[in-house]
């Protein structure tokens, strides 16, 4: 037994197809996610009981059930409705929705750690509530908001691959297209890892310099007081 | 307690005001009026409703009876009325709550902007002045982390004042100071009480009290108990829960 290099070099156009879609639904299912988890944070959050039941009982729903239930009530439930999009379209968006249940959470533990007291100057000072999310808590949010998001969106960019059970050609479906034709699956799916664990690789890179710039810009003039720390709920980077 | 002779001469006007936390009720039927620039200090032990009241007069905190009145608007449901009300009144509070991702300028100018539809240029000059006269404006462009704890409450006050607000609360402004910052803030109170400023202040600073206070109230278990000018209520307090307190906290 030896591994075969030409079952990837005869179908690497295959491949590269299959990572670029990949690519492209978690980058759109984790940015359109991020969107429609906001309003489901800031119902959660709200004194109305009637939208934290709600906001609570969306982000239950989807986070207690596997992606792949979800995945298919999309692609059988759509069409129940009368509503006919390709499958890539519909994968794309039940990733959206099960994606935004996760961080959902993540902003509404982002914006409890930023202390009342923020929100209450703002009010006080005579700005809207929305005035006061928007221009003092948000920001303050921001280095609390990306290593979590981080390791969502990775979990996302994985979670991708269920998407080959209602044949849409992303990277794990071409896989299984080459498998079927070549017989070789350790190759296939080795390869298939390679690439799934490059793509992660790179994109957690990007995240993590995203974190470090954040972490830079506030901590530059953060360093030294412990009361930024508290403010931030983060030990502010010292320079070296 | 001195009675405003018509509405119009009143900053403040609250008439039975209760307040409950679930079982536990906070305020009790309060009656209190704040004369325009009069100058009234809230003292009393930790838990007796003094930050609660003062913090009615701009909804931060609701109450569940009673009314409300603040330069003539009466406070309301409707939240226009909490945003005039708002505008109108200044805070400081006892953990300064700057803004820690804005500088000290920016601070000042943001609610004045938005709020008041200020321009920059406009908003900046208003900002430069308060910070002069809290004497800060060499910082202005340093962020609240890295100034002092009395640096930034004073920071604090600036930003209240940009607003131009007619009534000024304070909530403890001095209790999370260092002791040798205390009196560079309470100076600045007492500069802002000389040019007429409306000011409630909760605090425990018994010498401001007497210094620039029109009247001092004492407060326990969600009431006013005691309501008199300073040289009576501190050489001749009615009521024995107050010379129990005088006598704690003035050693």
């Amino acid at each position: 037994m030896a591994f075969d290099f030409n079952v990837i070099l005869d179908n690497w156009a295959l491949f590269a197809r299959g990572t670029w879609l990949t690519i492209v639904i978690a980058v759109a299912a984790v940015a359109a996610g991020f969107l429609i988890s906001m309003p489901i944070a800031l119902m959660a959050l709200s004194h109305r009981r009637t939208l934290r039941w709600i906001a609570t009982a969306y982000v239950e729903w989807f986070r207690n059930i596997p992606f792949i239930v979800v995945l298919y009530l999309f692609f059988y439930g759509l069409p129940f409705f009368n509503l006919r999009l390709p499958e890539a379209i519909v994968g794309t968006i039940a990733l959206a929705f099960f994606a935004s249940s996760y961080f959902a959470e993540i902003i509404r533990g982002a914006i409890l750690a930023v202390p009342k007291g923020q929100m209450e100057a703002a009010r006080a000072i005579g700005m809207s509530y929305f005035q006061g999310l928007w221009e003092i808590v948000a920001p303050q949010t921001v280095r609390l908001l990306v290593p979590p998001s981080t390791n969502t969106s990775i979990s996302m960019v994985k979670e991708t691959s269920v998407l080959s059970a209602i044949t849409v050609a992303e990277l794990t479906y071409q896989g299984l297209v080459v498998q079927g034709e070549t017989f070789a699956p350790f190759e296939v799916f080795l390869t298939t890892a390679a690439v799934y664990w490059v793509v992660t690789a790179i994109f957690a890179h990007f995240m993590h310099r995203a974190e470090r710039a954040f972490g830079a810009a506030q901590g530059a003039h953060q360093a030294r007081s412990s009361l930024a720390d508290k403010y931030l709920l983060i030990g502010a980077r010292r320079p070296a | 307690m001195q009675m405003p002779a018509k509405a119009s001469d009143a900053a403040v006007l609250m008439r039975s005001v209760s307040k409950w936390y679930g079982q536990f009720q906070v305020l009790k039927d309060i009656d209190f009026d704040v004369a325009k620039g009069e100058r009234v200090v809230i003292c009393g032990p930790s838990g007796s409703g003094k930050s609660t009241l003062i913090r009615c007069l701009n909804r931060l905190e609701q109450y569940q009876s009673g009314q409300v009145v603040v330069d003539g608007i009466a406070l309301t449901d409707d939240a226009r009325s909490v945003d005039e009300v708002r505008r109108e009144v200044g805070m400081v509070f006892q953990h300064f709550n700057l803004f820690p991702h804005l500088t000290i300028l920016e601070n000042c100018t943001l609610a004045p902007m938005s709020v008041r539809g200020f321009s920059r240029k406009a908003a900046n000059e208003t900002a430069m002045r308060y910070l002069s006269r809290v004497r800060i404006s060499d910082h202005a462009h340093k962020y609240p982390s890295q100034i002092s704890g009395g640096q930034q409450q004073r920071a604090a006050i600036a930003r209240s004042l940009c607003m131009n607000p007619k009534v000024m609360l304070f909530d403890e402004p001095t209790s999370a100071l260092d002791p040798e910052m205390v009196t560079e803030v309470l100076d600045t109170m007492v500069g802002l009480a000389e040019e007429g400023m409306t000011m409630i202040c909760v605090t425990h600073e018994m010498g401001f009290a007497r210094r620039v206070a029109d009247r001092v109230i004492f407060m326990d278990r969600g009431q006013i108990v005691e309501s008199a000018e300073p040289s009576v209520f501190f050489d001749a307090p009615k009521h024995a829960r107050t010379r129990l307190f005088l006598s704690q906290i003035l050693h």
